[in-house]
């Protein structure tokens, strides 16, 4: 699979990144729904705060009489006006290009060439919020997007950002065969094996899905090339996980300088 | 050769490190000295893994290293903080200078606003149905209203704040959206200049042909020239927007916006301090009770003050702007 990902990049929403250091990194873009779940996110929280602001000012209201209802309702149109033009932009400098509705969803807004974000840009394409907005509910920007190979809206465009998943993953745990191959069960394997290096490495590769699949799965997944390697070597095949496994170690063992 | 999981025993302990590391802050230089220098070694390192893995390796091993890579380098090149000592330098010398390369800009923004907006007045004050024609006769009205009583005893202190927060919304809004718009090949803010200039010199027309023109006339006279010159600035930025989509100079147009950008940035960031000094004056000072000769001296001293700092702010001794 590595090879093959040499020879033709595959078709995916990633976004390579090269580094001064040259160091070459790839980042998985941000689709439309990730990024609306976390709008919606933001939203939510920015109706919480101006409830909270408004209910501040009732009960200033209510403790000192008519006299204050001019002042809170300038108080409450400010923080309005913050939370629509400032919100996205004080939060991107402070967390470093995530709002709270992007670090609940993993996501980071950084520069098309992958350095941070900077101050002038969030700016910029949270202003650009206007125009991706309209004719309603983010249209424009939903279309630009679907049309953009890293689906920026308008207001990426303009600031050259993009915005790009951080999910945290875990490192892949050790293979292990269970129970361990007997010498019996390797004795029965040809010393040569009769597999491509494309071959050894899809089986490795679906060995370190297994713990993912369910038994039934895992069956009929190995049962789809297993018979085919052990007619290929002449051997009788039972358990086709089993034999992938088998194969995989004995391979292994081959590689391992002695 | 290693297989993967000789690399992944080998080298799992430095990558848990470094993902603790990068865990304990958004950017690292909220971390110690030595705790820095250790990341940043931990990175390289990392890197030579990743060109390892990417070759040996599956995809999902390759992805964790990648998610790794890019969480320790926006760490290590953490965003810069606001710089304040730069905004100083941008207000004094930046926008101004910004502004006087844009001129042309600004010019046509200029017409585009003024020129309906002087319009407006003559249409309303000459026929006297078209304002409602145009604008809902409810609003004229409350327009009217408010400028009946003239301010010889100012407003109270509550409306006052209440006023300023709505100008605050409402204004910066309409510059905003002057400006977002120019993103439509500049179109949009064609539009809103000219919606806009309409919009105001209309209600100005109205009112004045109610015969409260006296009263709108100190009142808005304050907070003109910033406010009034803040949107045209706004404007102005999203025709330079617009401008850069379409004559790109053989660049393509993203190539080209991305170009422009700083200068568009400069000229918004400055607009947007302008209506937020324009949004105090007219919550507090147009409103106030001070006599009309006094306000109008106080809007030819910032007139004079606004058309000063564009021209002169940030020049430098032989040198063109």
């Amino acid at each position: 699979m590595a090879e093959q990902a040499r020879r033709l990049q595959p078709i995916d929403t990633t976004a390579e990144i090269e580094t001064p250091e040259h160091v070459r990194f790839h980042y998985p873009v941000a689709g439309p729904a990730r990024r609306v779940v976390a709008w919606a996110l933001d939203w939510l929280i920015r109706g919480a705060v101006l409830l909270l602001f408004a209910f501040i000012a009732l009960l200033g209201g209510l403790a000192v009489g008519d006299a204050v209802s001019g002042l809170s309702t300038g108080f409450l149109l400010v923080i309005l006006f913050l939370l629509e033009w400032g919100y996205y932009t004080l939060w991107e400098v402070a967390w470093n290009g995530r709002t709270p509705g992007k670090r609940a969803l993993d996501l980071r807004v950084v520069s098309v060439h992958g350095h941070p974000l900077r101050t002038g840009d969030s700016f910029l394409r949270n202003l650009l919020r206007a125009a991706d907005f309209l004719p309603l509910g983010y249209a424009i920007g939903l279309v630009v997007m679907a049309r953009d190979s890293r689906f920026r809206r308008l207001g990426d465009m303009v600031a050259g950002t993009m915005v790009i998943v951080e999910e945290r993953r875990a490192v892949a745990s050790a293979l292990r065969i269970d129970p361990p191959p007997t010498p019996k069960e390797l004795a029965s394997l040809p010393q040569r094996l009769p597999l491509s290096g494309d071959e050894l490495e899809a089986i490795e590769l679906f060995l370190r899905r297994k713990e993912g699949l369910g038994p039934a799965r895992e069956e009929e997944l190995a049962a789809m090339v297993a018979p085919l390697f052990a007619s290929r070597m002449g051997i009788r095949n039972k358990d086709s996980a089993r034999l992938l496994a088998l194969l995989h170690a004995r391979a292994s063992e081959r590689r391992r300088p002695l | 050769m290693k297989s993967q999981d000789e690399i992944v025993a080998a080298r799992s302990a430095d990558w848990r490190e470094l993902e603790t590391l990068v865990s304990r802050a958004e950017a690292l230089h909220h971390l110690d000295g030595p705790s820095i220098s250790r990341a940043a070694a931990l990175y390289r390192a990392l890197s030579g893994d990743l060109v390892l893995c990417r070759a040996r390796c599956t995809p999902d091993l390759v992805a964790y290293l990648d998610n790794l890579a890019g969480r320790a380098h926006s760490a290590l090149y953490g965003a810069e903080p606001f710089p304040l000592p730069a905004f100083g330098a941008f207000l004094t010398r930046e926008f101004p200078r910004v502004l006087r390369r844009n001129a042309s800009f600004f010019a046509l923004a200029a017409a585009l606003f003024l020129i309906p907006c002087a319009m407006g007045i003559v249409l309303a004050l000459l026929v006297p149905d078209a304002a409602s024609q145009i604008l809902p006769r409810s609003m004229l009205d409350g327009m009217a209203d408010m400028y009946s009583k003239g301010f010889d005893e100012g407003r109270g202190e509550g409306a006052d704040s209440a006023m300023a927060g709505f100008y605050v919304r409402n204004n910066v809004g309409i510059a905003f959206r002057c400006f977002a718009t120019g993103i439509f090949f500049g179109l949009g803010s064609v539009f809103y200049l000219i919606y806009n200039g309409l919009n105001i010199g209309m209600v100005t027309g109205w009112v004045t042909a109610a015969g409260f023109g006296r009263n709108i006339g100190t009142f808005m006279c304050g907070h003109g020239p910033f406010e009034l010159t803040a949107i045209v600035v706004a404007g102005a930025a999203g025709l330079r927007m617009g401008h850069s989509l379409v004559v790109t100079h053989g660049r393509t147009r993203l190539g080209s916006l991305r170009e422009s950008a700083p200068d568009i940035v400069c000229l918004v960031v400055g607009a947007a301090v302008m209506l937020l000094i324009a949004a105090a004056i007219e919550g507090f000072w147009s409103p106030s009770a001070a006599p009309p000769p006094v306000k109008w001296a106080v809007a030819a001293l910032f007139s004079l003050l606004v058309t000063a700092y564009f021209v002169f702010a940030g020049r430098e001794r032989g040198r063109a702007p």
